[in-house]
């Protein structure tokens, strides 16, 4: 086995490193990647450049669309991160629903993710926003965050299906044998194995997120996206405050991205060779 | 351990069916084990061998028959399988360490979370159980820098780490290098001569031969002979089994 390539799994271990990839996201960088100029740095090093030389060689309008839409960054933000804490527990119980032998839970995880995945999310962001309104009293930032969160719920729980799928049978029957419930073995051996698999992907897809969160600039929710339709209709200028949207998008997604990286580096240290 | 009466066997397998699908994998299988017994059960690849073991705690559940393992119907509803596995240690094939734990932790997580034991207990234990199986330094490892030979080793340490009363092998060498057999063997020798229950399915006849106490050959879903390991082995009465020594030997 000392022949063996870093990274590829020992023999019966079943540490699959499989990467799912969800295509719409951003590629998240490879972990192992060392040298100094790539795609990533390069593109980072371009957006940052852009954004200071516009904001100081042409401080009006660009600065000043720079600040118009600081107030909206925190919005985008909040919904951002509010969507992924429910959308992460909600891909999870319907991952865990598709793969269990319930049939009622899997029928029911099935058909909600079947019904989401069909509808595209501007749409469901309408539904919820407009349809919602009619019965019961809820804020934009409300209806924002339930129409992400369900949408980007039934995307994730494919990848922690998948995930969970990958981990080799046998490591769920070394767990039983031992004696674990089917509910341990989940909770101790292979969900924690699952995570490595999955952590890529479910990245991936909060920062698909964070993007699709400039849909709800069609509700009254003054994200960036909105801000900046708004700054363009008073101003009459388009092509400034969508460039400086743009950069603001680049740079963040691309900071998640590294994030991501890194962290799924440290996730593979029972994988590391000495 | 419980002390077994040694007129009732500890492992009773009565008239067992199994299908995949059409295919019969078991057919009318009955093997009585008793308390301190070694059976080898040997046989050609798809002879049902491994499927009657991982029947044995119910890795696969059987469509007809009766297994009972220290007195208590295994496919009962009233019975807690759980319970039951916790008494029947089990060695595979693929060794299947967790990877995502140390070497201690895989010996010591059981027993904590299963037997109540404190961490100290526990550690002490598994401590033991790895000087025991010859690889006490590497217990703060992750099992994917261990060769093959010293995984399925750790296996059977976080097996005993259970104190089970019967160990179940399922070709517990058959995914190493041939230099790595030796190592696993001892181990499972020595299990022997402290006189654990073992029923294990292996191509080592040498191992056979050794520690055996009684040799059980199937074919095609059915045990076709048993006996003990020097008759069986020296004089088989079945015209399968003469082949399949051919073959191998």
């Amino acid at each position: 086995m000392p022949e063996d390539k870093p990274g590829t799994p020992a023999t019966g271990t079943g540490a699959g490193n499989i990467h799912i990839m969800v295509a719409d996201g951003a590629s998240i960088p490879d972990p192992r990647e060392w040298r100094l100029i790539n795609a990533w740095s390069i593109s980072l090093t371009l957006a940052v450049c852009a954004l200071v030389t516009l904001c100081v060689v042409w401080p009006q309008p660009y600065k000043e669309i720079l600040i118009y839409l600081s107030d909206g960054l925190l919005v985008t933000f909040q919904v951002t991160l509010l969507s992924i804490m429910c959308a992460l527990p909600l891909g999870l119980l319907t991952g865990l629903g598709r793969i269990s032998r319930n049939r009622l839970l899997n029928l029911v995880a099935s058909t909600y993710v079947e019904i989401i995945r069909g509808i595209p999310l501007l749409v469901q962001i309408f539904y919820i926003y407009y349809g919602l309104a009619k019965f019961v009293q809820v804020d934009s930032m409300t209806s924002a965050v339930i129409a992400i969160s369900v949408c980007y719920g039934a995307y994730m729980g494919e990848v922690f299906r998948a995930g969970i799928q990958a981990i080799s049978k046998g490591q769920a029957e070394a767990a039983r044998s031992l004696g674990f419930t089917r509910f341990q073995t989940m909770r101790h051996v292979i969900l924690p194995q699952a995570l490595r698999t999955i952590l890529p992907p479910v990245g991936n897809e909060c920062i698909a997120m964070l993007k699709d969160t400039s849909l709800v600039s069609v509700t009254s929710l003054n994200d960036i996206m909105r801000l900046g339709r708004s700054y363009a209709n008073a101003n009459g200028l388009e092509f400034e405050p969508y460039s400086i949207i743009a950069i603001i998008y680049l740079i963040i997604t691309l900071l998640l991205s590294k994030a991501v990286s890194l962290m799924e580096a440290r996730l593979n240290y029972y994988d590391r060779r000495k | 351990m419980t002390e077994e009466n040694s007129t009732e066997p500890i492992i009773s397998i009565r008239n067992v069916w199994k299908y995949f699908g059409e295919l019969p994998a078991l057919q009318d299988v009955s093997l009585d084990v008793y308390s301190g017994e070694r059976v080898v059960i040997i046989g050609p690849s798809g002879s049902g061998k491994s499927t009657l073991l991982r029947s044995i705690n119910r890795l696969e559940e059987i469509d007809k028959g009766l297994i009972l393992v220290e007195g208590q119907d295994i496919n009962s509803r009233e019975n807690d399988i759980n319970k039951i596995r916790q008494n029947l240690g089990m060695v595979f094939q693929q060794f299947n360490l967790f990877p995502h734990k140390t070497v201690l932790q895989n010996l010591t997580m059981a027993p904590i979370k299963l037997r109540g034991l404190s961490r100290n207990e526990a550690e002490e234990r598994a401590l033991g159980l790895l000087k025991k199986v010859g690889i006490s330094d590497k217990a703060n490892v992750y099992p994917a820098m261990l060769s093959g030979g010293q995984q399925q080793r750790v296996a059977i340490a976080r097996a005993l780490a259970m104190q089970p009363d019967i160990m179940l092998f399922d070709e517990p060498t058959s995914a190493l290098d041939p230099e790595m057999v030796g190592e696993v063997l001892d181990v499972m020798v020595t299990l022997a001569e402290e006189g654990m229950t073992m029923v294990c399915v292996t191509h080592e006849m040498g191992f056979a031969r050794m520690v055996a106490d009684r040799v059980i050959f199937m074919d095609k879903g059915q045990i076709v002979e048993s006996g003990k390991p020097d008759s069986l082995f020296n004089s088989p009465q079945h015209q399968r089994l003469k082949q399949f020594l051919n073959q191998i030997l």
